[in-house]
């Protein structure tokens, strides 16, 4: 992943709103074969981030450019997108719909007929190909959208919060095309504020936060620089003297159930000890840090405000 | 190019299935001939059956040669007297007020068609009153004044002691025809309702394209840019591709829609024995056609994509729709005086340089230099509105929430 040249590079890219600057200096690289995600929280500046990406908005600084070159009229065949707010044409037809979309994409009508009934298929939505976008559910319009972005097998797709929405058994559904899209050699770059999502997802990730970038990397590596290891505890009892435990670096306590943040050389062995002499534990783990909680030392903590590393 | 042709196949295809279009396509020459046609039809329409008419006769002179005239001279087309008059009952002597409650009530039944009131015969002027429901018979309401004051004359004529031979000697009967003349000196037959009504047509038919389908340019923009299916659209293509492919499809689904059209016009006029445009008028009509389509189209573009709610797209819109009225509102006064100055002066203005040309060719044939100057800036007033629009498009389409602001906009047309 890490020998051959990257696919996209961002560098630097900027973009200012009248008044609001709405990202300042975001750069990562996306490879081929490789899932990115790009996180943060509402309003952090993904979506303007993607949008400049693929040329929809020209930043005022820094540079995109796809293997070495800028954007051009060839780079709009290469690349799938699924913007963060649905829409198609309401009055047309599925198949109709997905064909334009297609064909915009310098695809063959023929073939991408042949292909976008197979997708449909897919999707259990093959019987439908004759309906109207409108008499759809929001999900399959979501469905048909995902469809659009990808149907012309792209090198690059950008999908913008594509989870948001999707009942779980179609969340599976989009993950496994992540899957096969990267086994196909195909970068994919998503956007969420969902850490979980984020965590099983993606193979690299950049943070945002406020237009800036906060981390970014593989995940492995952001893991290892950022995160503390935590353990978890399912006990009965009064567990409110574990915040005092030597090693633990801060603790969330709920019912019967503790978050323990560890320091770096937290002695695991005589914590578990001292916390199985005092209640009655049910279950212990020890953790990686989760995104969740690094996304949340590095943002939304209390000292997060200036804690750009 | 391929994607400007899957745009302009998209705008089309999807646009020529939708309602609108069908209904738009029958119903306007419908409201066109409806408005243009019909009530010039049923107001020189000669009548069927024979019309009841009353007379209330203050003079006691009048009534019965009225009646005898009335009776005698026009004739239906099956020999049956046009009009029967009837008498009201009328106390000899008594004021003619006294007759009009019953005769109005005559007149709301339906007994008679209507009745005259003649208060008195005056030493000059003459009135006559003439009471119906239907006030728009033009024909009946000629036909009783010619016949009264042809009654009267001979009255005075007796009274003078002039024969009344010698007044019909002195009666001339005056036929006025006019002739255009056209520009090669052929003489050409011509009334004014058949040049009013191929210039009305022409103007209408351009008005309505250029409404209908302007409407159409802005509100698939609208939609677009509202469900934001206009990112995945520029991601795809670029602004440039998607403007021409629009302008390209809907350029077809106007001339779909003209084309249907003109074949209702031809069969109207091989039906009905019209020939209302020479060949050479229709094609220089299909080019300011053309030309008028392809001009306003870039002003829809402009003045649309930058919109960003459904209530500025009517405003904008209705406003276009005014520039467009103003040749409409001219076609009377410039049908009178065809070489008015400002007549010719408008015609140089591009955003109505197509109408007033469907105005004036019907009427008068205008010089050839102004045809082809007007051509010209035509021409170069597309290439200008295309580019500037272009330019608006780009960025309009990707504005949502406030609408900019007019000194935005010409910042984006400088900047390019």
């Amino acid at each position: 992943m890490t020998g051959d040249p990257a696919m996209l590079q961002v560098k630097d890219v900027r973009k200012a709103f009248s008044t609001v600057v709405a990202v300042d200096g975001v750069s990562f690289e996306v490879h081929r074969g490789e899932i990115f995600g790009l996180l943060g929280p509402n309003g952090a500046g993904k979506t303007t981030t993607i949008r400049m990406i693929l040329n929809i908005l020209p930043p005022d600084g820094g540079v995109v450019t796809f293997d070495g070159h800028p954007f051009t009229d060839q780079t709009r065949n290469l690349v799938g997108y699924l913007p963060e707010e649905r829409g198609l044409y309401r009055k047309s037809r599925l198949i109709d719909t997905i064909l334009y979309f297609a064909e915009l994409r310098g695809m063959h009508r023929g073939v991408a007929k042949e292909e976008a009934m197979k997708w449909l298929k897919r999707f259990g939505l093959d019987d439908q190909a004759l309906r109207k976008v409108e008499e759809l559910s929001k999900g399959n319009q979501q469905k048909i959208q995902f469809i659009t972005a990808i149907l012309h097998d792209p090198a690059l797709v950008i999908l913008d919060e594509p989870f948001s929405g999707l009942d779980p058994v179609n969340q599976v559904l989009f993950q496994d095309i992540f899957d096969e899209m990267k086994q196909q050699g195909r970068a994919v770059i998503f956007s969420t504020h969902q850490m979980e999502q984020a965590e099983k997802l993606s193979d690299s990730l950049c943070l945002i936060n406020q237009g800036r970038m906060v981390l970014g990397g593989s995940v492995r590596e952001v893991k290892k620089r950022y995160g503390s290891n935590s353990l978890h505890v399912e006990f009965e009892g009064d567990g409110a003297f574990m915040e005092g435990l030597p090693g633990v670096h801060r603790a969330f306590l709920y019912k019967n159930a503790a978050e323990l943040d560890l320091t770096e050389n937290a002695g695991v062995n005589d914590l578990i000890a001292g916390i199985n002499a005092k209640v009655a534990v049910r279950k212990i783990e020890l953790r990686e840090p989760s995104l969740h909680s690094i996304f949340m030392q590095v943002v939304g903590g209390p000292s997060a405000s200036g804690a750009t590393p | 190019m391929n994607k400007i042709l899957a745009v302009a196949r998209w705008e089309y295809v999807e646009k020529v299935k939708s309602k609108a279009f069908l209904i738009g396509l029958f119903l306007t020459p419908i409201i066109m001939v409806g408005m243009g046609v019909i009530p010039s039809l049923l107001a020189t329409q000669e009548d069927k059956t024979s019309k009841s008419i009353g007379v209330v006769d203050g003079t006691g002179q009048l009534a019965v040669p009225f009646a005898h005239r009335m009776q005698t001279r026009y004739m239906l087309s099956d020999g049956r007297p046009n009009y029967v008059v009837m008498p009201i009952e009328q106390v000899p002597g008594a004021p003619v007020e006294e007759s009009i409650g019953e005769a109005d009530r005559r007149v709301a039944s339906g007994d008679i068609e209507g009745y005259c009131i003649i208060r008195g015969m005056g030493p000059a002027d003459t009135v006559v009153e003439y009471r119906t429901r239907a006030v728009g018979d033009f024909m009946l309401g000629a036909r009783i004044e010619e016949t009264i004051r042809g009654i009267i004359a001979e009255k005075r004529a007796q009274g003078l002691g002039i024969d009344p031979r010698v007044l019909k000697e002195l009666q001339v009967k005056l036929d006025l025809r006019t002739v255009k003349v056209s520009k090669t000196g052929e003489k050409e037959d011509s009334d004014f309702l058949k040049v009013f009504f191929s210039a009305y047509v022409f103007m209408m038919m351009l008005f309505f394209l250029i409404v209908t389908s302007g409407q159409v340019l802005v509100r698939s923009v609208l939609e677009e840019k509202s469900n934001r299916i206009v990112e995945v659209l520029v991601s795809s293509c670029s602004p440039t591709q998607l403007m021409a492919g629009k302008v390209l499809g809907l350029s077809a689904l106007g001339f779909t829609q003209i084309g249907f059209w003109a074949l209702i016009g031809v069969a109207a006029t091989a039906q009905f024995g019209l020939n209302i445009v020479a060949p050479v008028n229709a094609l220089l009509l299909i080019v300011y056609f053309v030309l008028g389509y392809l001009f306003y189209a870039a002003v829809f573009i402009a003045a649309g994509s930058p919109l960003t709610t459904e209530q500025a797209a009517q405003q904008v819109t209705s406003y276009l729709v005014m520039l467009l009225v103003i040749p409409i509102v001219l076609a009377l006064p410039a049908m009178k005086n065809p070489d008015a100055t400002w007549i010719k002066v408008l015609t140089f203005i591009p955003l109505l340089t197509p109408t007033m040309m469907a105005l004036r060719i019907p009427i008068q044939m205008p010089q050839v230099w102004e045809i082809v100057l007007t051509i010209f800036i035509m021409i170069v007033s597309i290439y200008f509105g295309m580019v500037a629009a272009g330019r608006i498009f780009r960025v309009g389409i990707l504005m949502t929430g406030k609408a900019p602001r007019l000194a935005e906009i010409l910042r984006w047309i400088k900047t390019g």
